[in-house]
């Protein structure tokens, strides 16, 4: 290794000088070769403080000799070649001008990022013992002087080394610039939108921090006036996002500490204020003490991430430990670069000599891991909320698949419970056909087959008692005819006794004005009213003789009234069967709750019932809900 | 020119008072009294009778299929349905299948022949249970056709609107005498009307029991 740092490094047939003879001068033109012993040979790359306080700022020339292109391809292009070149300066071949970067001035102060690549006229060069002259002007105060190693060579091979060079130190940071503000710009608006995502917002001021940050790389002349107003803005631009950074850190890990907050922001703000406050003379010391400041703020980032990542155990978490590590390395390859550690210089003396700078990378690594947390959390929270929307249409058609069955239950109990009461219904009315069979006309059939056996009857009684039978049970179908109610009952009595009194030569008038609450009269109640009304007609075509019946049904004070009134010879009530047939209507009366009243004369005959209507109705609910309209 | 009567009833009393009702009447005679539905068809293609005295309750074929038969080959026939009480929905069936009129079983013999002149006058019983049911039919008939049918349009009641009062206040129990004073015409035009009714209803459900079979793919 020390062999190949003594020798002229051959590379093709490009030249990199390892070593060149060095003049403090402030020469605008190549110092006199001699005297020699002047010159000091030197290592390159070469690095040494620019001039202290108080002394003219330290110019330097290098020179060094190299062979050039064989005869044969003298036409070929060359060039020199520097990968930096920070303060200006001048280029000389052969005593000639070849290249004069801007060194700065009292008025713009410079700082050249990029590479150099000097194209030398054709035919300057000779095949031996051209002379490279370079004028290295004055680094600022307070900082270093590098030189890197010059290379000279065909611009064909030198080429791409320069495009590289300009792409990594010089296009990159141009990108960052304009990505971070882009970026910062974007999220800075959805944080606007959405003030409740804290987050959101610091990374986008540590991108729009890091962005002009980074413009230190892009900016190459500043006009001395705004020096320092820039310095400020650096420094601020730096401490604000390493101080975002720790809130970030804070706000990712869960950890609200508002007092913490406030103190990184304070803390933020002291320095740029001091520098300002102070002025530029004192930017060493802000440095010093303040910068210094943010180191044990980075390394508390470092500890607040890992400890985060060692809690959540995911993949998340685990991002921006890695990103800070790799920074903190950059951040150390950096330190060791722009010191010249000696350590990096033995280890990768190349690495070393092209002094490229990472801490910017490391950045950039540590913006993309936040943006993909942040990234990784709006997709999160998009997709649950799909999954809430999913789990709550679930939810829904489980609800309705619920109430459905639930529908079902009740329409199938409600199904059940129609057919009980129907069955209660149908029992109720088979209870009641059974009474009327056993007490009217089963009880009647049983007296009179007695009575016949007897020989107690004549066949005329028997023939009435038979008409009397099939006239009550036609009575009874009509009343209890299930899809009929008190006014078609009524109808067929009516009918049936207008065509029979007909026949009998008695000349009936009928006077019926049902009231609607007589309408859901129990069939029990109809029956019995219909019988009543009956019995008093036969009555009257077997008894009184008569040539006109009047039947009035009405309503009167609440009462139901039934009035039949002949014109007939008048009975005697009490005795015989005209006797026994009174009290049959006086037990039916009582029977739905209503009251008999009977006067017979020599007039005639009148039979009153009233009942009272809404008693009767509520003397019998049970039978009531069989009625049709309850059906 | 006699009336002929032919008798299907398997009940021998009641076929024996029928008969004797009929062979009573010298304007009326008996072309067979039968007691079986098979022996009720083959009288009705070998002599046509004027009226068709039928009970329902037949031990062979159903009543009605022998009045469907009578009014569907026979139509200059009368059908009396014969029955125990007058027990609306039978009746209402039998008017459907062609029937004319009912005759209650325990009618007197004046009754029997009195109910086989009115037919051939033009005239038919009705009792307000069978006017009901007969508005009834009408009426569903209808809300049906405009429920279910193919055509939107609901289906108008055949019933003109005098028909259908005549109906409400048979339904109520009004005579036929009562209803003549209040419509202002003789009983007599009332049962005619009472008949027209009953043929409307016939070829109503006729034409109703076309439209199931079409339906059916039957036609």
């Amino acid at each position: 290794m020390l062999v190949l740092l003594l020798s002229v490094q051959a590379w093709a047939t490009v030249v990199e000088f390892e070593h060149m003879q060095r003049l403090d001068s402030n020469a605008t033109q190549p110092p006199d070769p001699a005297p020699a012993d002047r010159w000091i040979d030197t290592a390159l790359p070469h690095v040494m403080p620019a001039a202290p306080e108080g002394q003219p700022p330290r110019v330097t020339w290098y020179r060094g000799s190299f062979d050039g292109p064989a005869a044969a391809d003298s036409a070929a292009d060359w060039a020199v070649y520097l990968p930096f070149f920070y303060n200006g300066g001048q280029v000389w071949v052969n005593g000639r001008l070849v290249g004069n970067i801007p060194e700065s001035t009292p008025e713009l102060r410079v700082r050249w990022e990029r590479p150099h690549l000097i194209a030398l006229p054709p035919g300057l060069l000779q095949p031996h013992g051209n002379q490279l002259a370079v004028r290295a002007a004055a680094a600022p105060m307070h900082s270093l002087q590098h030189f890197p190693r010059v290379a000279v060579g065909p611009m064909a091979e030198l080429q791409p080394r320069a495009d590289r060079r300009t792409f990594w130190v010089r296009t990159m940071p141009q990108v960052t610039v304009v990505v971070c503000l882009l970026v910062a710009g974007f999220v800075l608006f959805i944080y606007w939108r959405r003030r409740s995502e804290v987050l959101y917002g610091l990374f986008g001021l540590a991108a729009a921090l890091w962005g002009v940050r980074t413009l230190t790389f892009v900016i190459e002349r500043m006009p001395v006036d705004s020096w320092h107003m820039w310095r400020i803005t650096y420094l601020a631009a730096t401490g604000g996002f390493i101080v975002v950074l720790a809130l970030f850190a804070l706000r990712f890990a869960g950890i609200r500490r508002p007092m913490v907050e406030k103190g990184l922001v304070a803390y933020w703000l002291a320095g740029p204020t001091a520098l300002w406050l102070l002025g530029p003379g004192y930017e060493g010391l802000v440095n010093r003490l303040w910068s210094a400041g943010l180191i044990p703020i980075g390394v508390a980032i470092l500890g607040l991430s890992v400890w985060s990542m060692l809690r959540q155990r995911t993949l998340a978490a685990a991002v921006m430990p890695v990103t800070l590590v790799i920074a903190v390395l950059a951040g150390v390859h950096d330190y060791m670069v722009a010191w010249d550690a000696p350590l990096l210089a033995r280890w990768m003396p190349y690495w070393a000599s092209q002094r490229i700078f990472l801490l910017h990378y490391g950045a950039d690594l540590m913006l993309l891991g936040m943006g993909g947390l942040l990234t990784a959390r709006f997709i999160e929270a998009v997709s649950s909320l799909q999954t809430a929307n999913r789990n709550l249409a679930d939810l829904n058609e489980t609800l309705e698949l619920r109430v459905a069955e639930r529908e079902r239950h009740l329409a199938a109990n409600f199904d059940r419970m129609a057919d009980l009461q129907r069955d209660r219904a149908a029992a109720q009315e088979r209870q009641l056909i059974m009474r009327e069979i056993h007490d009217g006309l089963g009880s009647r059939l049983f007296t009179s087959l007695l009575r016949v056996e007897r020989g107690d009857m004549s066949d005329r009684q028997i023939a009435d008692t038979l008409r009397d039978c099939i006239a009550d049970m036609r009575l009874a179908l009509e009343a209890l005819a299930p899809d009929d109610d008190f006014q078609a009952a009524l109808g067929n009595f009516l009918f049936r006794w207008q065509t029979q009194m007909q026949e009998a030569r008695v000349q009936p008038t009928w006077a019926i004005d049902v009231p609607d609450s007589a309408l859901n009269l129990p069939r029990q109640v109809v029956l019995q009213l219909l019988r009543i009304a009956q019995e008093a007609l036969t009555n009257v075509l077997k008894h009184a003789r008569a040539k006109n019946v009047r039947i009035e049904l009405r309503q009167r004070s609440g009462m139901l009234e039934l009035v039949v009134v002949d014109d007939g010879v008048g009975a005697d009530l009490s005795h015989g069967q005209t006797g026994r047939g009174i009290d049959n209507m006086q037990a039916r009366a009582r029977q739905i709750g209503g009251s008999l009243d009977m006067r017979s004369g020599a007039g005639g005959t009148q039979v009153v019932l009233q009942l009272p209507l809404s008693i009767s109705v509520g003397a019998d609910v049970t039978v009531g809900a069989i009625g049709p309209s309850g059906a | 020119m006699t009336t002929k009567v032919l008798i299907v009833e398997d009940e021998p009393e009641f076929m024996r008072r029928f008969s004797n009702a009929v062979l009573n009447d010298p304007t009326l005679s008996l072309v067979a009294a039968v007691s079986t539905g098979q022996a009720g068809l083959a009288m009705l293609d070998l002599q046509v009778p004027d009226v068709l005295l039928v009970d329902l309750g037949l031990p062979d074929i159903d009543g009605v299929q022998l009045i469907a038969h009578a009014a569907r080959h026979h139509p200059g026939c009368d059908v009396l349905v014969v029955t125990m009480f007058a027990d609306d929905g039978h009746v209402v069936a039998s008017i459907e299948a062609g029937a004319c009129g009912y005759l209650l079983k325990d009618a007197s013999a004046e009754r029997i022949t009195a109910s086989i002149h009115e037919l051939r006058a033009g005239g038919a019983p009705i009792s307000p249970g069978i006017a009901r049911r007969v508005l009834e039919r009408f009426r569903t008939k209808a809300s049906v056709g405009l429920v279910s049918g193919p055509q939107p349009e609901p289906e108008p009641s055949p019933l003109t609107p005098r028909e259908t009062e005549l109906l409400r206040m048979v339904a109520k129990g009004f005579t036929f005498e009562t209803i003549g004073q209040l419509l202002d015409i003789s009983p007599h035009t009332v049962v005619a009307h009472v008949k027209k009714i009953y043929r409307k209803l016939a070829v109503h459900s006729r034409s109703e029991a076309v439209y199931e079979a079409s339906q059916l793919g039957l036609l």
